[in-house]
């Protein structure tokens, strides 16, 4: 976003033609190879299937020259248009594509067209190269070692293989993400350290930021760690708020960040207040 | 307000984006009507508005995240791919593909290489056998003997077309394979081209004097025209790209090898084309019992389509320049 600084990691930025900007994060060779050995596997099924069809078919009528000829045109096609067919039909979706949350899209951020499509799925068979051979019987089988593309991909940017090179493509990550919410404070002490901050506190963007990147996290570090990253901060706030040298900075954060987030003053010092008699009554 | 309660005022809004975009994902657009579609618009454009104003509303990081990923996948039902534009394929196949193959430097190179390979090779092996068994093996020049042997006309019908599919299959693959191997900076694809003139030469010119060469010859010519011609148009194809990376006529080489594939694509796909009307005449003519006259015939008639593709409506009209 605005100012923030750019972070070192697979995002990529796209400006939409409403001239938003929002982050995709690219897809990486590990998580594209599940997808592609799963639609690898399908397109197998998918021959092997039209073979049974067709010899359920054909083979009553003894024609089992038609079934190899039928089988054929099915390995085919589906070797060099099963992912340029359903990248064009599925928005940059093939099967296995779908199942592991990935989408193909221009690098502009606009979707594929067919020309795309079909282009990077033929020349996906570059990127396999170069060939190992395993000999069965004196038969030499084929297997790809897919070495050409993942060399592509690492000196290339966003992870893009020969194909997405030549076609102006890229596979972003396209899977739903839970919302979580505002992170609570829930320890009666900061929520009493926060009745002693200024009424009128204000925080800043990057102070705001930097508050509820921690809340959001700390529960997961250890507690001396925790107090180590917190007294980075927490040591300005309790000189510019005049607090005892003996404040804990990781609640401070925490009164802070309640405040500046969650409740007003006079919302904080009710709440202390009702724990209190709730306290006195029991 | 605080942070709190705008998400909270906000939450139901993008909850409902989210089932949306389920729908829409899964093609529910018709059945959604167009209220929802209404809806689904004026839900991204508040996503949007509040993606834009994350940092002033100083959202959470997490919501932050959350909202660039909903963004993006409405954004992606909202933009979707291009279906087939069959008349824009069409248009392409049938006007600027010709046009565009009339100048190409890189198919008359294609034209040249394989033609010239495949002659030389036909040759060599016609006048040595020798030749013939160092290039394809003593294996395979039996295998194509023993299938020819009875191709055409044969009682064995079925054999017949399992080896239609076989070649089909494999021979189409040559081609693309002709045409991928090309980005590799060319070399690739002319490596493959000379390396399939060379074979496939040799196994003509081995026919010649083999006691399955009439076969062989019969089975060959309906289907030859098209299928030799759609080999080297995917080699060109193929080196069209792969020379767009050396000479890049001032572009980048991305913009250069881009613009080369916009234009090598719908090549290749000609080359498909003309492979799976190769293919056809191969399972239903060639086999058969027809006249070689009716085979010569629809050979002839081939080489005619083409030359009015190339040429007819290839040749330049109204001062266009489609040089690249």
């Amino acid at each position: 976003m605005n100012g923030a600084i750019k972070q070192l990691d697979n995002r990529i930025e796209i400006v939409t033609p409403e001239n938003i900007e929002f982050t995709y994060r690219v897809a990486g060779p590990f998580r594209r190879l599940g997808a592609y050995l799963l639609d690898n596997l399908l397109c197998w099924v998918f021959i092997i299937v039209i073979y049974i069809i067709t010899l359920l078919v054909f083979g009553v009528l003894q024609s089992l020259g038609t079934v190899s000829l039928l089988a054929a045109v099915a390995h085919f096609f589906t070797t060099w248009f099963y992912g340029g067919v359903f990248e064009s039909l599925w928005n940059g979706q093939t099967l296995g594509k779908r199942m592991f949350g990935l989408r193909v899209l221009s690098d502009d951020g606009q979707p594929i067209n067919g020309i795309q499509a079909i282009g990077r799925n033929f020349l996906r068979h570059a990127d396999t190269l170069p060939w190992a051979y395993w000999t069965i019987e004196e038969s030499l089988i084929p297997l790809s070692t897919l070495q050409l593309g993942l060399l592509f991909m690492f000196v290339y940017g966003n992870y893009q293989r020969l194909g997405d090179w030549a076609a102006g493509t890229m596979v972003v990550l396209d899977e739903p993400q839970q919302l979580y919410g505002v992170a609570r404070v829930t320890e009666p002490a900061a929520l009493q350290l926060a009745t002693q901050l200024p009424v009128n506190l204000v925080v800043n963007r990057s102070l705001g930021r930097a508050l509820s990147a921690y809340v959001q996290r700390r529960l997961r570090v250890p507690v001396a760690r925790r107090f180590e990253m917190a007294s980075h901060l927490g040591e300005a706030l309790r000189e510019r708020y005049n607090l005892p040298a003996n404040t804990n900075y990781d609640l401070l954060l925490c009164a802070v960040y309640h405040r500046a987030f969650i409740a007003s003053a006079t919302e904080v010092l009710d709440d202390v207040v009702g724990e209190r008699s709730k306290g006195v009554k029991e | 307000m605080k942070v709190v309660e705008l998400l909270e005022s906000r939450l139901q809004n993008w909850r409902e984006l989210e089932q949306l975009c389920v729908q829409m994902e899964q093609h529910r657009k018709r059945a959604a009507g167009a209220p929802a579609v209404g809806r689904f618009a004026t839900l991204y454009r508040a996503a949007c508005a509040d993606l834009a104003l994350a940092d002033a509303y100083q959202l959470p990081p997490n919501t932050v995240q959350y909202l660039h990923q909903l963004v993006g996948r409405a954004h992606n039902q909202l933009y979707l791919s291009r279906k087939f534009a069959y008349k824009r394929w069409l248009y392409e196949l049938l006007h600027l593909v010709p046009q565009r193959l009339f100048h190409d430097n890189c198919v008359r190179l294609a034209f040249c290489l394989f033609y010239g390979v495949f002659i030389a090779s036909m040759l060599a092996a016609w006048l040595s056998p020798a030749f013939a068994d160092l290039v394809v093996g003593k294996e395979g020049l039996q295998q194509v003997e023993e299938m020819h042997a009875d191709s055409v006309g044969g009682t064995d019908f079925n054999s017949a077309q399992a080896g239609t599919g076989f070649y089909l299959n494999h021979n189409a693959t040559i081609g693309l394979r002709c045409f991928v191997f090309g980005i590799l900076l060319g070399v690739g694809g002319i490596y493959e081209t000379i390396f399939n003139a060379l074979y496939l030469g040799s196994m003509f010119g081995f026919m010649i004097t083999s006691k399955s060469g009439p076969n062989f010859f019969q089975f060959v010519t309906a289907h030859g025209p098209f299928e030799l011609t759609a080999i080297v148009l995917g080699a060109a194809a193929g080196m069209k790209l792969g020379f767009s990376i050396i000479d890049t006529r001032g572009y980048t080489r991305t913009a250069s090898l881009r613009r080369a594939f916009r234009e090598a694509v719908p090549a290749a796909v000609t080359a498909v084309i003309l492979f799976g009307l190769a293919g056809l005449i191969e399972a239903c003519l060639s086999p058969s019992t027809a006249p070689y006259a009716v085979k010569a015939g629809v050979a002839v008639l081939c080489c005619g389509v083409l030359i009015f593709y190339f040429v007819a409506l290839g040749y330049p009209r109204g001062g266009q320049t489609n040089a690249v």
